[in-house]
């Protein structure tokens, strides 16, 4: 037994190695990560006198007059949005990798440029690009019956304004990380399915995305994730249109107003718990399905 | 250590040629055999998106070259004129007595320090999680990826509470650090070390008599120059772009990083907030410009790190 | 090698524990219930005055001002005038567009116990509401360290946004008072009348609407519209009527007067359903605008710097009344104050720097808004009668309208503005009329006001 207990000496020793590795970040992890999230949980749980609600926030958050219109909103541009967002990345990926290595390169760069316009400022962009009146795609608004910044962004129009406009920043980011997947799949076994008379969809469908499936699971959490969070896109809307998109069409952005109109750290806490749970589902969902979790 | 046995071990694995380069990627074994006819239409696609997402980039190049009213009036493609943007970068490099520069330097400051850290700390933790094993592994991945995806409203009072109990608020330590925290970062380098680097090659390198931490810098690190390049990039990126954070921290618009700055900008237009008034010469060709300026750095950024992103083996993902 | 492959799911027993442990926190947390969920919010003017309890005193504290980047030449020059006064001077976006930052910081401050601002200026003249919340007491009173004279010298009601239980708690610096904007020339072209009532106003775009289609006399796609046509007309659509209560009734007839004049209006397309900051209207109508009911900084920030209107070309004229009513009233689209921090150690030179930056000449009469001192906004006429951009002297129109501004149109917790540009705005731009939003309208008040701690009667 003596290769065992060696074994196992050489396994512990390697864990306490292990502890050594992820010390530094569990130090942060801990001090930014634990500590503000179960403070948050605990002011979910708690009202402003510091005495325990049970479910008290959640009840109330849920009875707010925004707070079935918010999630219905996010519904519909999720639905929009994941399906937008996995079919553009993962087709523009392989069509890039299909190409000659310069042009790619180029590609790749031209397609994540709006990913770096994130911020603030970035209303101005789409007050233009939104107004049939001055924008460089007018042809196209008026083309599709719209002739006034007003009726592009009528509450109708706005889960799918939303998603492109997320789109445009979003898109491009992955796509550089799908592509970088796509070159681990070893040549020899695209070689061999060419060599065998496969197209170049065969390979897509029965190669390529199937290896990506572990980066496809991983898009898709944190697509759900910042998809059910959306803030930033309403509330560029919000601002280029001086009011005409409300102010707490998403969930998120009706936790912000909860925190900061309201001065309700409590309910925005509630709300907040909620969008994580719902996040956190589709994690969960994802990651046992795709074994993510797994070392290989 | 005998480093070089191992190197050359780790490429025989590996099928690198010594030297570390793959072999270049050419469209010899990729021409398609179903016609040009598909070939087009794959062309036509790809470059339908490009202009998808140019269109407005384009614009945005061409909008400090005009006027305000030039912006309105004019085609949108038109090129105004050299003047305009002479008129425009003077106005903008004289709001608030110089204000953009500072924010730009701030902003250099808050980003590559917490990059720094984050480089420290992820990449370890990463290659702890992916290639040794201890009780809480897959704890400590859940709960990471628990907290990326809280959202960052009911964080801010927490997160504020904390750094003023620590008495750092105000001091650039109270953006930095809380930056330098980048779960992404860790998950990154975690996929990329579980994925692409091969456990046969840390043993034989065990066996060869590494210790642990040589086996990480000796092995590992070297192998793991994309994700190392990865993570940079992408923290970088956060960092720079992040808002709300300094936004909530900061008390003093000389600490202001250039995202906090824009808003400031965007307040002072009086097209977006008519309560500014006439009299300050920040119009929309002054933001336009400004944010060009506040992207140009990550452009920068992402055109050195293209290739080492996505040169061999790649393995990410990220939070927009 | 033997690799040990583990697995996220734990055995059998392991889940059934997990589960069974999930279920008693469940139910812990819905039994657990000691006290009501939320934080009770009190919403607009407090039952009582809110309390105050100056901080020790030092003359010669340093002062932290806040101040967005329209107003920090003035506060420069005053440091420069004054050099005795440390001033540390952060520029920040002066609470516009409903950002909530004073509001978000102050209550992080409130939270630390330490970080307060001495003195602010904020761009959005409700700030004063939740600053003067109990709980929260940001803003001072100011009746012990400006002298009553001055707060006299204010403009009729200017003040009263600022005054709680018979304190004032802000100094207003600027006022938006509406007026009846025309393009003089076009006018006389036309060889039209400037209307002196809302009758003769809608008689006019009527006439307009046959005579020269195109040309329009106001815009009701701007969030500021209620600010400009109901508070006019009296309509009690934010009222505040006692502490914590707010009176909303848009079914009342100077509400409907004013729904039924626009939507005649509207329909004949002499008032555009569009704002005058968008880009569309900037770039197809500006040149067609033939009159605009609105506040007084149009004329410079809208029709100068936006539209290019030629010089010689715009006046204004006195707001419109009804005919029939005994009084007349205008709106007041929003302007700017000053709030001392109850906080602050150096209540003296903060009240100080404030009342200089509302009152004096120095500062006011180049400003970019009319002020809301009476005696500084006397120079600032006088400065813009010699800027020549007019075709005629505004001064009259501005005295009279900074007189009338209805009271009965209060300050609130929440965002009139918002409300409009959300419910009402994308109604109209898809063909609803005024007259069938008022009950969408008052819901949407009702809903927002109660959300925050309002009794809605």
């Amino acid at each position: 037994m003596s290769g065992r207990k060696a074994r196992r000496a050489r396994g512990t020793l390697r864990a306490r190695h292990g502890y050594a590795f992820v010390a530094a970040y569990l130090l942060l992890l801990l001090a930014f990560g634990v500590l503000p999230a179960g403070y948050a949980i605990y002011l979910a749980l708690t009202n402003s006198a510091g005495q325990l609600v049970g479910l008290g926030n959640f009840t109330a958050v849920a009875g707010d007059f925004r707070f079935g219109p918010a999630f219905a909103h996010i519904g519909v541009y999720l639905a929009i949005w994941l399906v937008v967002l996995v079919a553009g990345v993962v087709g523009l990926a392989l069509a890039l990798h299909g190409r000659m290595r310069r042009t790619t390169a180029v590609m790749r760069f031209l397609y994540y440029l709006p990913g770096a316009l994130a911020g603030v400022a970035s209303v101005l962009v789409w007050l233009f690009m939104l107004d049939p009146t001055v924008s460089p795609v007018g042809w196209l608004l008026n083309w599709l019956g719209y002739t006034s910044f007003a009726q592009v962004i009528v509450p109708g129009h706005l889960p799918v304004v939303l998603a492109v406009i997320a789109f445009w920043t979003g898109a491009g980011g992955w796509i550089v990380i799908m592509y970088g997947a796509l070159n681990n799949i070893p040549d020899d076994l695209l070689e061999a399915a060419r060599i065998d008379g496969a197209g170049p969809l065969a390979i897509a469908r029965r190669i390529q995305i199937p290896m990506l499936r572990k980066w496809i699971a991983y898009m898709v959490i944190l697509a759900f994730a910042t998809g059910s969070q959306l803030f930033v896109e309403p509330q560029l809307v919000g601002e280029a249109s001086l009011g005409a998109v409300s102010n707490s069409w998403s969930p998120n952005q009706l936790a912000y107003l909860y925190a900061f109109q309201a001065n309700d750290f409590h309910s925005a806490a509630a709300l907040s718990v909620d969008l994580l749970v719902l996040g956190l589902v589709c994690a969960a969902v994802i990651v046992t399905r795709s074994g993510l979790f797994n070392l290989e | 250590m005998r480093a070089a046995s191992v190197r050359a071990r780790t490429a025989a694995v590996v099928g690198e040629r010594p030297s570390g380069r793959r072999r270049p990627r050419g469209g010899h074994g990729m021409r398609l055999r179903r016609g040009t006819t598909a070939r087009f239409v794959l062309l036509a696609v790809l470059i339908a998106f490009a202009a998808f997402f140019l269109i407005p980039v384009v614009w945005l190049l061409l909008a400090p070259t005009k006027t305000d009213s030039g912006l309105v009036h004019s085609n949108p493609f038109a090129f105004g004129s050299l003047r305009n943007l002479g008129t425009t970068w003077h106005y903008l490099v004289t709001f608030e007595d110089g204000a953009l520069l500072t924010w730009l330097r701030n902003s250099a400051v808050y980003a590559f320090g917490a990059l720094a850290i984050t480089l420290v700390t992820a990449v370890p933790a990463g290659y702890g999680l992916a290639l040794t094993e201890f009780r809480g592994r897959k704890l400590l991945l859940a709960v990471t990826l628990v907290v990326m995806i809280m959202p960052a409203s009911a964080l801010v009072l927490p997160l504020f509470l904390e750094i003023n109990a620590a008495h750092l608020v105000g001091s650039v330590w109270s953006v930095i650090l809380p930056m330098s925290f980048f779960p992404f970062g860790v998950y990154l380098a975690y996929i990329y070390f579980s994925s692409h680097i091969p456990r046969d090659l840390l043993a034989a390198a065990r066996l060869d008599g590494c210790s642990e931490w040589g086996v990480f810098w000796h092995v590992a690190v070297p192998l793991a120059r994309p994700v190392v390049a990865l993570v940079a990039f992408f923290s970088f990126v956060a960092n720079w772009n992040n808002f709300f954070l300094p936004f909530v921290m900061l008390p003093s618009s000389g600490q202001y990083p250039v995202q906090v700055g824009l808003e400031n900008l965007l307040s002072s237009t009086p097209s977006f907030n008519p309560a500014a008034g006439a009299g300050l010469d920040i119009t929309r060709p002054e933001l336009a410009l400004a944010m060009l300026i506040a992207i140009a750095p990550v452009l920068i950024v992402f055109l050195f790190s293209q290739r080492a992103l996505v040169s061999g083996m790649l393995a990410g993902a990220t939070k927009e | 090698m033997i690799h040990i492959r583990t697995t996220l799911v734990p055995h059998a027993a392991r889940r059934r524990r997990l589960a069974a442990a999930a279920a008693l926190a469940a139910a812990a947390l819905v039994l657990a219930a000691c006290g009501k969920a939320g934080t009770p919010a009190t919403g607009g003017t407090s039952s009582s005055a809110p309390s105050f309890k100056p901080a020790t005193q030092n003359s010669s504290a340093p002062l932290t001002v806040w101040v967005d980047s329209t107003r920090l030449p003035g506060v420069q020059a005053y440091q420069k005038a004054h050099p005795g006064v440390k001033l540390n001077i952060v520029t920040y976006n002066g609470d516009a567009n409903g950002s909530n930052y004073l509001q978000t910081k102050v209550e992080l401050y409130d939270r630390a116990g330490s970080g307060w601002p001495d003195v602010v200026f904020t761009e959005n003249v409700n700030d004063i509401t939740w600053a003067t919340e109990p709980g929260i007491d940001f803003a001072a009173p100011l009746n012990g360290y400006v002298p009553a004279a001055t707060l006299a010298g204010f403009a009729t009601n200017a003040l009263s946004p600022c005054t709680f239980g018979g304190k004032v708690y802000c100094l207003r610096n600027d006022l938006a008072q509406d007026v009846l904007w025309y393009n003089k020339k076009l006018m006389n072209s036309f060889g039209y009348q400037v209307p002196a009532t809302w009758q003769q106003y809608q008689a006019l775009g009527e006439k307009v609407a046959a005579q020269h289609p195109g040309y329009i006399i106001g815009t009701v796609g701007d969030a500021w519209a209620p600010e400009v046509y109901f508070w006019a007309s009296q309509c009690p659509a934010n009222q505040v009527t006692a502490p914590s209560t707010l009176t909303v009734n848009t079914a009342s007839p100077d509400c409907t007067r004013m729904a039924s004049l626009l939507d005649t209006l509207i329909k004949d397309k002499a008032v555009s359903t569009d704002t005058v900051f968008s880009a569309g209207f900037a770039k197809n109508t500006a040149s067609k605008v033939l009159m605009l009911v609105g506040p007084s900084w149009y004329g410079q920030t809208l029709f100068n710097a936006v539209f290019k209107t030629p010089a010689g070309q715009i006046a204004a004229a006195p707001p419109l009344a009804w005919a029939g009513d005994s009084a007349t009233y205008t709106g007041d689209v929003g302007g700017g104050a000053w709030i001392v921090s109850a906080h602050s150690a150096n209540l003296k030179a903060a009240t100080a720097l404030a009342t200089w930056m509302t009152t004096s000449n120095a500062y006011q009469a180049t400003a970019g808004t009319y002020p809301a001192y009476k005696a500084a906004a006397a120079a600032w006429l006088a400065n813009q009668a010699r800027t020549g951009y007019f075709a005629d002297n505004v001064a009259p129109a501005f005295t009279e309208a900074a007189g009338m501004v209805w009271p009965g149109w209060s300050a609130t917790k929440f965002s009139q503005e918002a409300i409009w540009a959300a419910t009402v705005v994308p109604a109209l731009t898809q063909g609803k009329t005024i007259t069938s939003m008022l009950g969408a309208w008052q819901t949407a008040i009702r809903d927002q006001a109660q959300a925050l701690g309002y009794t809605v009667k």
